[in-house]
């Protein structure tokens, strides 16, 4: 019953055996070990799981694993480049934009695609884009900041 | 100490690069070989005896390698012994890790099951058939508490477990020479703060050596130590936590029950066992704060003074016993809040009823009590026809008086009370802001500023619990103890074991700041160990990610252990470089002796000798470089234990903050529109100020979101209602506030750096501060504001109440 899939997953392909009930976000986790995309509820509120997917943010627990076949995917892992924080990342870890980390990776991957299609974002803007993206800790104040000055530092 | 280069500013965080580039190491990322799924068999009713279950179709099933039903769990495993959060419980009621006669609450585990895969477990879990017999429900506690409710617990005889008060002063004669009695009914809702991260296990039994081992998302080590040493009756137990995705409280206490029978079907399977909780499952089952009623009253004079505060607590503490009295006892903690009242009395009710137990939250009671004060402020305000603020100003507790001993006992550190209240009023323009609404509310806009202050207590001491329950015959333990160790290497950089978990609160950074200054080095030279390992760790009581303890414990054993290293390397320095102690400095990981530039050594040089050269250690040296302190807090008499009269020191630093909230109302929708929020807080010395930001921050929008609408809401059946984050209410970017927070500290002068908590923080006061600004927005309808939460719903309704 298992379907044969051929993913491009931060810029390596991988050719796998899925079942077809497996969610994208458990294919990431268990068969490509890619354990940053992370699952808060599994019905697509939390956002912890968000991911890039063909350069759209999507979030992983709502697609199957077999709908991400011949597509390409960006999780948390693909943004740094040789140990080199990306330009989000690096704001996110000086304007202390997290606490426990858990929905970090899906925060960073929205602030990217807000940044992608808006980058100089007013704080409005920001909250919006975020909006999908819940975080139990720090009441948004310093991951907002973090993507302001992430924009400043995407645009220099 | 050098003079502080890193206390007190902020630093590179340390957790903060794992996070963003997603190796954080959480428990469901581990991976053992033939490690098997987990899933949890849960009761669909939230009152019923469970007749019959039998299993025998899932144990045949392809892929299953063990199922626990509650016969086996009474087989083999042993009760919980009943902890001091069941303090008070009349008769021993035996609790296992699942429910063994009857299930008293919606998702109530009942058994578990483990197979080779998490789908192969679900569907197995399909062929357990289990007979029940329902019973009526009993949701809430005025019906709870009647003589024909059904009984949750035959053997207590009422569904009322527990009763009991305590009174501190003369509340008789501050009744009799009062002017006035102002007396209000209030009530606080169920919720919760539902870590992003649910509750997560992984357990590994080694059956030829007999030694378990659990990864879990655990907050407290000791309680799962403790859990799984009673329950399985094992003494070999290593407990490894990994990074925690959001704490809170949530994963202190019933999370044990789930370690339990994880590790029970490790045993049975022979294999690791991982269980992963999903999120409708965290919302039905792992614990919700208490929903607190409580009938208030002050006796006060004309110009506003309170001479005594009277209350009785009803507690919802849901369907077990073992965090009966919780929410009760934490009023203790912060029972006087800021104000100097003399004469208080407090009696407490827990009552049992068909919904998730409750368990520690972001403060556990210390909301409720300043939700007590801070409500009944404002009514005494409006009684005596004086402004709020005033009547504030006139209790406050003065900074003179510091240290101050409240009327239980507690010994506020240090704290400028008014200074807190004014520089609030002054920073959001209190007077203007007045103006402001006058004008607006002509033109119908319902704008209300709300002003409120608390304290938040940090440190613990369990044997406070002995001023409520003096019939308690073993003492809970009294203060706390934690330890760390730090090690210099051979390559000179230092390694620090830390005897809690971190859930986010950046122990790393903070503690490297804080040796990186008395060791004379960069913090980047720092790394602490992770995970927190019970076999490396040292650790102690207060080794727990609660309690608002970092601050103290932590901090206190990473102090005492850098200082008695610092001592360690300069003894050795001294005897290589033939100097004097006294003569030498340490800067960038390098020893200095006064006087000569070439006489230093450094941190890499000492560790060599240190680890493998006899010869150049001074007579007497114990060879290494390596120093663990366990610290208690020194300062804890008087009364750290209670004394005849009750008086009890519940914790032992006070942090604390003024709040203004600026809400507008709409009208046609009763929805909340949060305006402004304003902090002016007092955590002590402050070693990081984007962490304890981050703290305040987190901690203030969690409070407005309980207080606007976040919760728990269950049927007439007892069914909850909801089971997922939106269904609860939680609040996005959307709806939280920008915080404004300030800092005015005053040093604790009982701790190591001047330090005070900073974790439950703005959580205790907020819930209150919105209370009180939404009540002063629909003053022009003349209703009052006396429960949480203030969703749309609600406030639409107190918005028609005044209309009719």
């Amino acid at each position: 019953m298992k379907q044969s899939i051929c993913v491009k997953i931060n810029g390596r392909v991988y050719e796998d055996e899925v079942e077809p009930r497996q969610l994208l976000s458990f294919f990431l986790r268990e068969t490509i070990g890619l354990t940053g995309t992370h699952v808060g509820c599994v019905i697509g509120e939390c956002g912890a799981c968000s991911v890039l997917l063909d350069g759209r943010l999507v979030k992983s627990c709502l697609l199957f694993a077999v709908q991400a076949d011949k597509r390409e995917i960006v999780t948390i892992e693909g943004l740094a480049d040789d140990g080199r924080l990306h330009p989000i990342q690096e704001a996110f870890v000086q304007r202390y934009g997290l606490q426990c980390g858990y929905c970090t990776p899906g925060m960073v991957l929205a602030a990217h695609y807000l940044l992608g299609r808006n980058p100089d974002p007013t704080e409005e803007e920001i909250r919006k884009a975020l909006a999908g993206n819940l975080c139990m800790c720090t009441g948004y104040m310093q991951i907002v900041d973090a993507v302001k000055e992430a924009a400043k530092k995407v645009n220099r | 100490m050098n003079e502080t280069k890193y206390i007190g500013r902020t630093a590179r965080s340390k957790e903060g690069p794992r996070h963003v580039t997603g190796r954080g190491r959480f428990a469901d990322d581990f991976v053992m070989p033939g490690m098997l799924h987990a899933v949890i068999l849960r009761s669909p009713h939230a009152h019923a005896r469970i007749v019959n279950v039998d299993a025998a179709a899932a144990r045949a099933a392809p892929g299953v390698f063990a199922v626990i039903t509650p016969a086996e769990v009474q087989q083999k495993s042993r009760p919980f012994k009943p902890g001091r959060y069941a303090a008070g419980l009349k008769k021993p009621i035996p609790e296992y890790a699942t429910a063994i006669d009857k299930a008293r609450y919606v998702g109530e585990p009942i058994g578990a099951l483990a197979a080779r895969s998490r789908g192969a477990a679900e569907d197995a879990l399909e062929l357990i058939a289990v007979e029940y017999d329902p019973l009526p429900a009993v949701v809430d506690t005025a019906a709870a508490v009647r003589p024909t409710a059904p009984l949750l617990f035959d053997e207590l005889g009422s569904n009322l477990a527990w009763k009991g008060s305590l009174r501190y002063g003369d509340i008789e004669g501050a009744f009799k020479q009062a002017d006035k009695i102002v007396k209000e009914k209030l009530k606080i809702h169920r919720y919760s703060s539902t870590p992003l991260e649910p509750l997560a296990c992984i357990a590994s039994f080694d059956a030829a050596s007999k030694k378990l081992t659990v990864w879990v998302n655990a907050q407290v080590p000791e309680v799962i130590y403790d859990a799984l040493r009673e329950a399985l009756g094992l003494e070999d137990i290593r407990v490894i936590i990994p990074d925690i995705g959001g704490g809170f409280g949530q994963k202190i206490h019933l999370i044990r029950k789930y370690v339990v029978l994880v590790s029970l079907l490790a045993m049975e399977s022979e294999r690791p066992v991982k269980w992963i909780e999903d999120r409708s499952e965290h919302m039905m089952a792992a614990g919700h704060s208490c929903a607190q009623e409580f009938d208030v009253e002050a006796a006060v004079k004309k110009d506003g003074t309170v001479l005594g505060l009277k209350f009785t607590e009803i507690d919802d503490v849901g369907g077990s016993v073992s965090t009966l009295t919780i929410h009760f006892t934490n009023k203790l903690n912060n029972l006087s809040n800021t104000y100097k009242v003399k004469n208080i009395y407090l009696e407490g009710h827990s009552v049992v009823t068909n919904k998730c137990p409750v368990i520690p939250n972001r403060g556990i009671g210390k909301p409720g009590m300043c939700f007590i004060w801070e409500r009944i402020m404002d009514r005494i305000a409006a009684e005596l026809g004086l402004s709020p603020v005033e009547v504030r100003f006139t209790n406050l507790v003065q900074p003179g008086e510091m240290p101050y001993t409240t009327p239980s006992g507690n010994v506020y550190d240090s704290g400028d009370y008014p200074g807190l209240l004014k520089r609030a009023l002054e920073k959001i323009e209190y007077e203007k802001l007045r103006e402001e609404q006058r004008r607006e509310r002509e033109r119908g806009r319902l704008l209300g500023i709300g002003v409120v202050i608390g304290v938040e207590p940090g440190g613990r001491n369990a044997s406070r619990d002995m001023a409520i329950f003096p019939e308690m015959k073993e003492s809970p333990g009294s203060g706390g103890v934690n330890g760390a160790t730090i090690k210099l290497e051979k390559n000179g950089t230092l390694t620090l074991f830390l005897g809690s978990p971190n859930c986010g609160q950046s122990h790393e950074t903070t503690t490297a700041q804080v040796a990186a200054d008395i060791l004379g080095i960069e913090p980047e030279q720092i790394s602490t160990s992770t995970p927190f390992d019970s076999d490396l760790a040292p650790w102690g009581v207060a080794a727990a990610n609660s309690g608002n303890n970092f601050h103290l414990y932590d901090i206190g054993a990473v102090h005492g252990a850098a200082t008695k290293l610092r001592e360690k390397v300069l003894a050795l320095a001294a005897h290589v470089l033939n100097a004097k102690t006294q003569e030498l400095t340490i800067e960038g990981g390098v020893v200095q002796a006064a006087g000569s530039p070439i006489k230093k050594i450094t941190f890499a040089d000492l560790g060599k000798i240190a680890y493998g050269n006899q010869a150049m250690m001074p007579k007497g040296f114990e060879a290494g470089l390596q120093a663990t302190f366990y610290y208690t807090f020194p300062h804890g008499e008087p009364n750290l234990v209670p004394s005849p009269e009750g008086l009890v020191r519940a914790q032992f630093t006070f942090s604390a903050g003024a709040h203004v909230a600026v809400v507008e109302v709409e009208r046609d929708t009763g929805k909340v529109h949060v305006l402004r929020y304003l902090i002016v807080g007092d955590n002590g010395a402050v070693i990081n100020p984007d962490v304890v930001n981050g703290q305040i921050y987190g901690s203030a929008a969690h409070g407005i979101s309980v207080a606007l609408g976040e919760g728990f809401v269950y049927n007439s059946d007892g069914q909850l209602l909801t089971l997922t984050l939106t269904d609860y209410g939680k609040s996005s970017t959307m709806e939280t506030p920008r915080i404004e927070a300030e800092h005015r500290p005053a040093p604790s002068p009982f701790t190591v750096l001047g330090q005070k908590a900073a974790g439950e923080g703005a959580a205790i006061p907020s819930p209150a501060a919105i209370a009180s600004a939404v009540e002063d927005a629909l003053r022009p309808l003349g209703v009052k504001v006396r429960e949480l939460p203030l969703s749309p719903e609600a406030v639409w309704k107190l918005i028609e109440q005044g209309k009719g």
